[in-house]
């Protein structure tokens, strides 16, 4: 005879938010915003190897925040499906509301039929051009997609720097600024983080076929000023 | 496509080749041979800074299917990619090369080698070739950003992969663009010496084989030369090989029209 037990719903989803929440604060957050003629996203990453932030295709960037091992599996799914897709289509159908609803579907599915919810949350970036919209899609552990409209932050922190980065942004501004407002709403007032400990990545229009640029220290030294 | 999610004993890893195999992506293969459209001839040349190539534009079946197709594209910034044989299979490997290499630069967050790129093309290539009649036979070539070389890359029809330290040609048009270049070759040619070199060869080409386009004066379409070198894959405007062809050509004109009297 098999062993039933009864579980409360509410409180079997609580239990697993809860666990969720707890190993997503564990980790660093992460910034992202729209600046006048592209996307920063910034973390604060001490590793210069194991990236939070990727490129993906053309024009979108993934960003993951909690274990790594679960966000970089994340990461490379989402670059497979991207190229995939525009293999078997065409590189201006790859979108990044498709893939974020992907990400959405995934992680709300492990987190209510899983052994354990998934301890990330990812962002997925699109530069804009004149068919698709610049956007942020923001998807949460338990698999919420929000659509943040100028920045997004992602990690145990994120309601004390969004009240932060808020504070200053209100417009679009040159990345010199949105970089110098994203690397102060991480550290906060008392802390200021070596550049070293920065990982910045932007997605602008070069001329080129790809967007994404990893930033490097000179770079981001010279944007902080 | 879902999201591709693979447990940790079937990931394909950073192989787009593996990937789309796995999830039916490419193409499946003819068995039956079939009469269509072959791209022809690309011709390679290294020069002290680099490497030079030379490409038609025609695509030929039993007559001209195409005019103005391209047979050489960056497969990245530093390496370039050009096609003979199967016109259809051709430009699919073109794409299915670019995006191997794009694929497994952003898994990996770094580019594979030059020589990482030609090895990884040989088994597709193979698996092309010994399973359909649509060969293709591609032509690699690139600037070495490790060593800071310019390399060049041929494979025979099954898949196996040579490097040349002098020069390359592919298509229907090569014996007669190999002639031009192995009497006018040097081991010290600088980037003007190889465009002249390889522009004659491929007029040669044109000139004798049916399949090969030479340059086109009348609708204004002239082979496609590229360079590769340090500042990685740059295409030559087209104004100046026209220029180029022209000279060629007038050259031809005056000397009566015998062969070699491109030469001078």
């Amino acid at each position: 005879m098999s062993n039933y037990f009864y579980v409360n719903p509410e409180q079997l989803t609580k239990d697993r938010a809860e666990f969720a929440q707890k190993g997503i604060a564990r980790g660093r957050s992460i910034v992202a915003a729209i600046y006048e003629t592209g996307v920063v996203m910034v973390a604060e990453n001490p590793s210069a190897s194991l990236n939070k932030i990727s490129e993906v295709y053309d024009r979108l960037a993934f960003a993951g925040v909690g274990k790594y091992n679960e966000f970089d599996r994340l990461k490379e799914a989402g670059i497979r499906w991207a190229d995939g897709t525009g293999y078997t289509y065409s590189r201006e159908d790859v979108d990044a509301r498709a893939l974020a609803n992907y990400f959405a579907q995934y992680l709300g599915q492990v987190f209510s039929e899983g052994q354990k919810p998934l301890e990330v949350e990812v962002l997925v970036a699109q530069l804009g051009n004149n068919i698709r919209p610049t956007k942020l899609y923001r998807v949460g552990y338990e698999g919420t997609i929000t659509d943040e409209p100028l920045f997004a932050v992602l990690g145990g922190d994120a309601e004390t720097i969004k009240g932060r980065f808020a504070a200053s942004e209100s417009e679009l501004k040159p990345l010199s600024q949105t970089l110098k407002d994203c690397v102060s709403a991480i550290s906060g007032p008392e802390r200021t983080i070596p550049v070293s400990d920065l990982e910045a990545c932007i997605l602008e229009d070069r001329g080129a076929r790809r967007t994404f640029i990893r930033l490097n220290d000179e770079q981001v030294s010279e944007l902080l000023g | 496509m879902g999201l591709p999610l693979f447990s940790a004993q079937d990931d394909p890893g950073p192989d787009f080749y593996r990937f789309a195999k796995s999830t039916g992506l490419s193409a499946p293969q003819a068995t039956e041979s079939i009469d269509l459209p072959h791209a022809t001839t690309v011709i390679a040349v290294r020069y002290i800074g680099g490497v030079v190539m030379v490409g038609d534009r025609q695509a030929t079946g039993h007559y001209i299917a195409s005019r103005d197709i391209r047979k050489i594209e960056a497969a990245d910034r530093f390496t370039a990619i050009a096609i003979s044989g199967s016109a259809a299979r051709g430009i699919e490997f073109i794409k299915l090369a670019q995006l191997s290499f794009e694929h497994y630069e952003k898994m990996t967050d770094t580019s594979l080698s030059l020589e990482g790129k030609a090895n990884y093309l040989s088994p597709i290539i193979q698996n092309n070739n010994l399973t359909t009649p649509l060969t293709v036979m591609p032509l690699l070539a690139g600037w070495d950003t490790s060593h800071k070389i310019g390399r060049i890359f041929e494979f025979d029809g099954a898949g196996g992969c040579y490097e040349r330290s002098d020069f390359a040609t592919i298509g229907s048009g090569s014996p007669f663009a190999e002639s031009a270049l192995r009497l006018g070759f040097r081991s010290d040619l600088d980037l003007e010496a190889a465009l002249e070199l390889g522009a004659l060869a491929l007029y040669e080409a044109g000139d004798n084989d049916p399949s090969t386009g030479g340059p086109d004066f009348v609708r204004g379409l002239f082979p496609m030369m590229v360079i590769i070198n340090e500042d990685g894959f740059q295409e030559v405007a087209v104004d100046a090989v026209a220029a180029r062809f022209k000279t060629i050509n007038d050259r031809r004109t005056n000397s009566g029209g015998i062969a070699g009297g491109t030469l001078r």
